[in-house]
Formats: C-alpha cells, sequence, structure tokens
C-alpha cells in the first residue's frame, strides 16, 4: 500500500521538485538569464525586439518621488493594470476598470483613491512583492479583455494560458481559469483551477483544483473539457519564440488571448510549477526525456519545433503518450 | 563512471573517516567519545597532634598516575605545617612537615582521578625480581621446594595453584608434613603478605604488594592491602591480603604505596581521625578529554579545540552542531517537503530555544508571534511603508520581550528573562511573512508554516542539545566534513518529495 504510494507518481512519469530544479532548472537555466525574465519591464522590451506582441505599457514608475504628482502621471488613463515588475505568482496585481472620483474603481468594483494608489506603489517599490525583498518597478499596462472561449468556464478574471517549454519545444500547457476561491485571479496556488491543452490540437483535457482532477468549473458548473483554443499553433509559436529570447531551457510563458488583439505574451517564469502535470493527467518527464532524446530530428526554427511538439504531444485524457516511439 | 558530486561526498566522508580511524587506532581515541566519564573524587582528611618541641613528619602515600587512571586536580591543606611531595620508586609520598607544638591542625589531602586511555601497565620491565628482604636461604629453599609442583603450568594456572595453596587447597599435591609446619610457622613471623611474595617469587611470578583503596561501595574509609601479580597481562592480577579473595577487574583500586611501605606513617606525633573518602563522580566527557589534552604534547592534540579557553569552547560546542541542524533542514525540506518560514530561521530560532528551554521557547515564541500579528493587522490601516513598519514591529517585539522578561522576574522565572540577541530579528521577519502568508495564502497555510517552522525548530533544537553529540564533533571536528557530504548528497537528490507522493496522488489513480 505504501510501496504502492511510493511507484505511483513514478510510474505516471511525474517530474518532482527535487529533479526539476536540478536536472532541468539548475541544468538548463543560466543564471545570468534570469533578470531576463524575473523583471517584466525586461521581458516586454525583449519581447517587443522579437515582435511578439504583449499588453501595451503605459507607464513605469522605479522611483519613490515619480510617485509624487500621481495625478499628471496617470493623465488619460481610464483602465490599466497595476503590476510589480518582479512579482512572482500573481502577487500584487491590481486592476483598475474606471475613474471613479477621487481615485479609481477597481474591477470588483471597490473603490480606490488616489492615495491608496500611491500607498499601493510605494509598497510595491518598496519590493514587499519582490523575491527577497528588493526594490521594485512598477509596471502600469493595459488591461487585458478576455475572449469569449473561456466565458462559461471562468469566474470573473482573466483565463492565462500556460505552456512549458524546453529547450524552445513546447512540451506541456495548460488554462488556468479563475475560480470564485481564487478571488478572479487565475493562479492555481489561489484556488483557480488549470485544465490541461493537449499540445497536438489545443483542445482542453481534465482540470485540477488543488490536488484533485475535475472535469467542471466548480463556479459554472460547465465542462472544462475539449474547449478548442483559438490560434493556438500561433500561440505555441510566440512561446517558442520567447524561448529564444531569453536563453532559458527549462521555460514556464503565460499567454492570454485578447477579444481584439489575440493571443498576448504576459509573463514568463524560469522555474514554472508542477501542477500541470495534474491537469494534464500526464507526466513531464517522459515528454522532456523525448525532446533531449530526439533533438537531432526536431530541427532549430521556432516553427520546426512547435511542428514537431504538435506532431509527437498528443493526449487523451489521463494517458501520457509513449512519445519515444520505444 | 561516476558524477563528478558523489567523488565530491566520498572525498568528504573518506577524509574524516581517515583521522577518526587514526584518532581511534593510534592515540587511543574512543570511537565513540560519549562513554560516562568515571572519575573519583579522592580525600583524606586527618587531625594530626604533636609534642611540645619535637618536629612532626607524616608521610601519606598519595594516588599516583596508574592503570588508566590519571591524578588531576590535587590539591593539600596543611594549615601550619608545609606540605611537599616527594618521589620514591613507584610511590609518590605526600609530606607534611614543621613544629606543631602542642595544638592540634587539620590536614587534607583531594585530587580527582581521571581515567585515561592507553595509559595502561606496561609489560616491559616486569621480572620476578628479588625476594623480600630478610628472606633466609632455608625459607627461600622451602619456598622453592614448594612451588615445585606448579614448575610445568602456565603462569595463570600457577598463581591459581599458588592462591589454592594459600587457602590450604594442595590441587597438585601437598607438601611434606613438616614443610607444612615449618611454612606456617614462617607465615606467623613475617606476615601473611610476606609469605605469599617469597611463594610467588619462588614461582616466578612478578608480584608486588600494594596498599590502596578499593573502591567498592561509594565511599571507602580505610586502605587495604592487595598483592599485585604478573602472569602476562594485560593488567595485573589481584589478590586480597585478608582473604586470599581476587579482586576482579571491574572493581576499581587505587594503589598508593608499593612495595610493603605503609600507607601513612607519623613520625613525632599523634594523629587521629584519620580517613579516606572516595566518591564516584560521573565526571562530563569535556573534563576527561580537556585533561588529556592539557598534558599531550601530539600535534593533532596541541591543535585539538580543548585547547581554545574555555569560554569560546561553549560557543565552538554549539557552532559545530549547527551544520547537522541545517542538513536537517535540507533533510525535512527537500526529502519530506516541510513548509517552513526562511530557510536557516528554524535553526536561528533552535539556537535561541537554548537559553530559554524548548517548552518556555516555544510558549514566548508563540506568544510574541502570535500579539505581533496581531499588532502588525493593527498596523495595516496606516499603511506604513516596508521598512519603516518592519522597525515598527521590531520595536513591538522588543517591547514585548521586555515586558515577558518583567513579569517572569516577578514570577521568579529566569527562563521568560533569558533570552538572547539573536530572537528579535527572528521574530520580526517571522511576523511580518506571517502576515502576508496569511493574507495572500490564507489563514490555514500561514498556520501550517508556522507549524512547520515550529516543529523543525523543535527537532534541530534537540539535536543541538544533545551533549553526547556535542562531545562527538567537538573531539572529531573533522566530521563537519562527513556532514557537508550529507549535505552534497541531499543536494543531488533528484527523487520525489514525500509530500509529492501526496501531491501527485490523484494522477496514479487515473492511470
Amino acid at each position: 500500500m505504501i510501496l504502492e504510494m511510493f511507484r505511483r507518481p513514478r510510474k505516471a512519469g511525474v517530474l518532482g521538485m527535487n529533479k526539476r530544479n536540478a536536472d532541468y532548472i539548475m541544468a538548463w537555466n543560466p543564471r545570468k538569464a534570469y533578470p531576463k525574465v524575473d523583471d517584466k519591464t525586461i521581458t516586454k522590451e525583449l519581447a517587443s525586439a522579437h515582435g511578439i506582441p504583449t499588453p501595451e505599457t503605459f507607464r513605469i514608475f522605479s522611483h519613490h518621488g515619480e510617485v509624487g504628482r500621481l495625478d499628471e502621471k496617470l493623465a488619460g488613463l481610464e483602465q490599466f493594470v497595476v503590476k510589480p515588475a518582479r512579482g512572482a505568482g500573481g502577487s500584487g496585481i491590481l486592476l483598475l476598470a474606471e475613474r471613479f472620483p477621487g481615485g479609481f474603481l477597481r474591477s470588483s468594483r471597490e473603490p480606490l483613491t488616489m492615495e491608496g494608489l500611491r500607498y499601493y506603489l510605494f509598497e510595491i517599490l518598496s519590493g514587499i512583492y519582490s523575491l527577497g525583498g528588493r526594490e521594485d518597478r512598477v509596471l502600469v499596462e493595459a488591461m487585458v479583455h478576455p475572449h469569449a472561449v473561456f466565458e462559461k468556464v471562468s469566474y470573473k478574471g482573466v483565463p492565462d494560458v500556460r505552456i512549458i517549454l524546453f529547450r524552445g519545444v513546447p512540451a506541456m500547457a495548460m488554462v488556468r481559469l479563475p475560480t470564485r476561491a481564487s478571488d478572479g485571479k487565475a493562479n492555481l496556488h489561489r484556488g483557480a483551477i488549470g485544465a490541461g491543452i493537449e499540445i497536438s490540437t489545443g483542445k482542453t483535457l481534465s482540470a485540477v483544483h488543488g490536488k484533485s482532477i475535475l472535469t467542471k468549473h466548480p463556479d459554472t458548473g460547465n465542462p472544462v473539457a475539449g474547449i478548442q483554443v483559438p490560434e493556438w499553433e500561433k500561440m505555441l509559436l510566440m512561446a517558442a519564440k520567447a524561448s529564444d529570447m531569453t536563453g532559458l531551457g527549462y521555460l514556464g510563458a503565460d499567454l492570454v488571448l485578447d477579444r481584439d488583439l489575440g493571443p498576448l505574451l504576459l509573463e514568463l517564469n524560469a522555474r514554472p510549477g508542477l501542477a500541470i502535470q495534474i491537469a494534464n493527467g500526464c507526466g513531464l518527464e517522459e515528454r522532456l526525456e523525448a525532446i533531449n532524446s530526439r533533438w537531432e530530428e526536431i530541427g532549430s526554427k521556432p516553427e520546426q519545433r512547435v511542428g514537431w511538439a504538435m506532431e509527437h504531444f498528443t493526449a487523451q485524457v489521463g494517458f501520457p503518450v509513449n512519445s519515444t516511439g520505444s | 563512471m561516476k558524477p563528478p558530486h558523489m567523488k565530491l561526498a566520498a572525498f568528504l566522508f573518506l577524509l574524516p573517516a581517515g583521522l577518526v580511524l587514526y584518532k581511534v587506532l593510534f592515540m587511543g581515541y574512543p570511537l565513540i567519545p560519549t562513554m560516562p566519564g568515571k572519575a573519583f573524587k579522592v580525600l583524606f582528611e586527618a587531625t594530626v597532634k604533636g609534642s611540645p618541641g619535637q618536629e612532626l613528619t607524616i608521610k601519606l602515600a598519595l594516588p599516583a598516575d596508574h592503570e588508566g587512571l590519571l591524578v588531576t586536580e590535587e590539591q593539600a591543606q596543611s594549615g601550619i605545617l608545609t606540605f611537599s611531595i616527594l618521589l620514591d620508586n613507584e610511590t609518590r609520598w605526600g609530606i607534611w612537615s614543621g613544629q606543631l607544638g602542642d595544638s592540634e591542625e587539620l590536614i587534607s589531602y583531594a585530587a580527582l582521578l581521571v581515567p585515561r586511555a592507553g595509559l595502561r601497565a606496561g609489560s616491559q620491565g616486569v621480572s620476578p625480581g628479588a625476594y623480600p628482604q630478610g628472606t633466609e636461604p632455608g625459607e627461600r629453599a622451602l619456598a622453592r621446594r614448594m612451588a615445585m609442583k606448579w614448575k610445568g603450568l602456565e603462569p595463570q594456572a600457577r598463581l591459581k595453584a599458588l592462591r589454592d595453596a594459600l587457602l590450604g587447597k594442595w590441587v597438585h599435591g601437598e607438601p611434606s608434613e613438616e614443610d607444612l609446619a615449618s611454612w606456617q610457622e614462617i607465615s606467623r613471623r613475617v606476615g601473611r603478605a610476606t609469605a605469599a611474595l617469597i611463594l610467588l617469587r619462588a614461582a616466578e611470578l612478578p608480584a608486588r604488594l600494594v596498599e590502596g583503596l578499593k573502591v567498592s561501595g561509594s565511599v571507602e574509609t580505610s586502605t587495604s592491602q592487595w598483592l599485585e601479580v604478573w602472569t602476562g597481562g594485560p593488567s595485573w592480577e589481584k589478590i586480597e591480603v585478608d582473604s586470599w579473595a581476587w579482586i576482579p577487574s571491574s572493581v576499581t583500586t587505587i594503589p598508593l604505596s608499593k612495595g610493603g611501605a605503609k600507607a601513612l606513617e607519623v613520625l613525632q606525633g599523634q594523629i587521629s581521625q584519620s580517613c579516606w573518602t572516595v566518591t564516584r563522580e560521573r565526571l562530563s566527557g569535556w573534563r576527561a578529554y580537556l585533561e588529556r589534552v592539557r598534558t599531550s604534547s601530539h600535534p593533532l592534540e596541541r591543535w585539538s579545540l580543548f585547547t581554545l579557553p574555555e569560554q569560546y569552547q561553549e560557543t565552538f560546542r554549539i557552532l559545530l552542531l549547527v551544520p547537522l541542524g541545517a542538513l536537517m533542514i535540507c533533510l525535512l525540506r527537500n526529502i519530506v517537503g516541510f513548509p517552513t518560514f526562511g530557510i536557516f530561521m528554524p535553526v536561528l530560532m533552535a539556537l535561541a530555544f537554548r537559553s530559554t528551554g524548548l517548552a518556555y521557547g516555544l510558549v514566548i515564541f508563540g506568544g510574541v508571534s502570535l500579539a505581533g500579528y496581531l499588532a502588525r493587522s493593527a498596523l495595516e490601516r496606516f499603511r506604513l511603508l516596508l521598512v519603516p513598519r518592519l522597525s515598527v514591529i521590531l520595536t513591538a517585539v522588543i517591547l514585548m520581550f521586555t515586558a515577558v522578561a518583567l513579569v517572569g522576574n516577578r514570577l521568579g522565572q529566569s527562563e521568560m528573562m533569558a533570552v538572547g540577541l539573536i530572537p528579535f530579528v527572528i521574530l520580526t521577519m517571522t511576523i511580518e511573512r506571517l502576515f502576508v502568508t496569511a493574507e495572500e495564502a490564507g489563514t490555514q497555510k500561514a498556520l501550517r508554516t508556522a507549524a512547520g517552522s515550529a516543529a523543525v525548530a523543535s527537532i534541530t533544537y534537540q539535536l543541538v542539545d544533545l551533549d553526547p553529540l556535542q562531545l562527538t564533533f567537538f573531539v572529531y571536528p573533522e566530521l563537519l566534513l562527513a556532514v557537508a557530504g550529507l549535505q552534497v548528497l541531499v543536494g543531488r537528490y533528484t527523487g520525489y518529495r514525500l509530500s509529492e507522493l501526496f501531491r501527485f496522488k490523484a494522477m496514479g489513480r487515473a492511470q
């Protein structure tokens, strides 16, 4: 019984935290490349240089002094998102939906005074949301208007698509759907659910909520499986290009689908989480090993890598595909 | 081909293993240096009285370094008399002398006898020697005749036969009636002990008469006499003179005078109420090593941590175990998957517990964290910036500690006052993290992490507080390399964490 418990994750080819850290992150992610993904302002600059669309940047605040005349600095902005540039795991993100006398209305309809916003910016600049409390920057960017495709399976908020890339090849993907419990945020550890996406087709599979596997959205009750993600190949290609621009071998790319602008790159993560495996009902390890062992045949162009992944990484719910061909 | 980290780990294991082995094999160190240090506190006390106009002299045989016992911390009290130590062959004499007149004086001698590995009776130079002084040729011939029957026996068996004979059992054939009668006559004249020595000499067994202290109970008040016979080692066989009973090697004996001299002699004076007291002391292993190293000239021992001044040794005892605490954290986080606040915060907490004790430490930490958490919640609406806010919490923590100390003082609880300097900073950071975790990930997660931190800190504290472990690392500081080796191994452990077995439980089922 206990032995069985030990064998289970291995049999399913699950990638564990230690192995991810030692064999993938430490082996494939050079430390000097981290700032490119840890600071969203740098990521966005790089992305625009490589022709990868991201939400439009309105303002960047780098120093406490700049926050002084906030009214003037934010003049002309009606609707925007405030983010800490180094925030991890979606922390510190503030959505301001419209102007309100003396301040703004948050997307949750709570008012926020200009003074309150200033304090919030100070907090971000002091590094409250950044790793290790380092001084941070504030990113003010355009709000994303989510595509209707996930409307039935999300509670408020903006669903985002996470794609894990290894050596620039998309290995696994999921869409993170906000729930009432996650307060409209698309982060799994806050209670959002993650639905696996079949790489070959862009169709959703089962979903993970905490540690368990779901088939229906907990708030809307609609089935999460079988939804076709629009512009799927384009999203994979954006992720593959993003991987090239960072030089990170093991990477998580977060994209959103804007109803008007299509797929946008939101952020990159050098230490993507492992819950994606539960969402796909499939372990990552086999796929990562397949990418390594068949590296020669994959090809170096982003298009070739995406093509190879779409050809090989198909999945029926709960069954890992034997992609090594052996 | 072995991965490079395995080579590093192997090197880190082999180096200290070699050093420890060298110390064990060639320097007589115990493999596990935690054996209780058995020590004996020896005390001689007497009241002496001189006679007017006469020089009083008292000769007392003192314990000497002997068969695994090292004499340390000697102290003598002599009042107006002078005290000196004289070495005479194998006996150390303590001599009190001076004009005492009619008055009485209390004299005393005290020493601590510490067991010392490697201090053994040497086998070289032990020969039968001469017959006791004053033995006549006729007596020698008689003794030789009686010992003839044991000639072919091994020394051990010869001694056994001889002892039986002393008890009247002639296992290898009784001597003639006439010889037996004259032997009894000699025994009466020279005394049992000397007669036995003559017989032992005749049987060619090296032997000596010793007067000393036999430690059977915890307190011994008089000396006893025994024969020590060498039958080839590893130590002398001992037979009590009074009863010819064997003294088993489990009984510790403290020889005072050797060669038949009386252990206490008074010239020109009177002695009353003289008594020896021997108490067993459970010497901490620390002192036993300290004594050993103090008298050594071996380079490894001159560079031992025991040579540090004592107030600094205290620090290093703990310091040497901190890496072990860190290893614990590695194991608990990377193999078990425990959540904790910060990486080494639990280790710092464990160190703080050392001054407060575990129970009080947990209560104080818990109480201050809770109060701090409430204070932090109250601060939230003032919207203070990060660093000043942390400073306010730090101030609050120190205020609370001060209050706890004052209350402790009132209640007479010294543990409540005994908080070192480390906890302030730890607690401040803990409170802030507790609050942020509670806000962002929920109270449940925050409480779980807090419980994880407390559990890891408690385990680490128990480990760091283990006296035997402290001693082991202090005696063999090279073991730190082995700890580093284990840390390297954990660093390359790429298997699942125990917590992941639960995390990915749903996946296996879908298979």
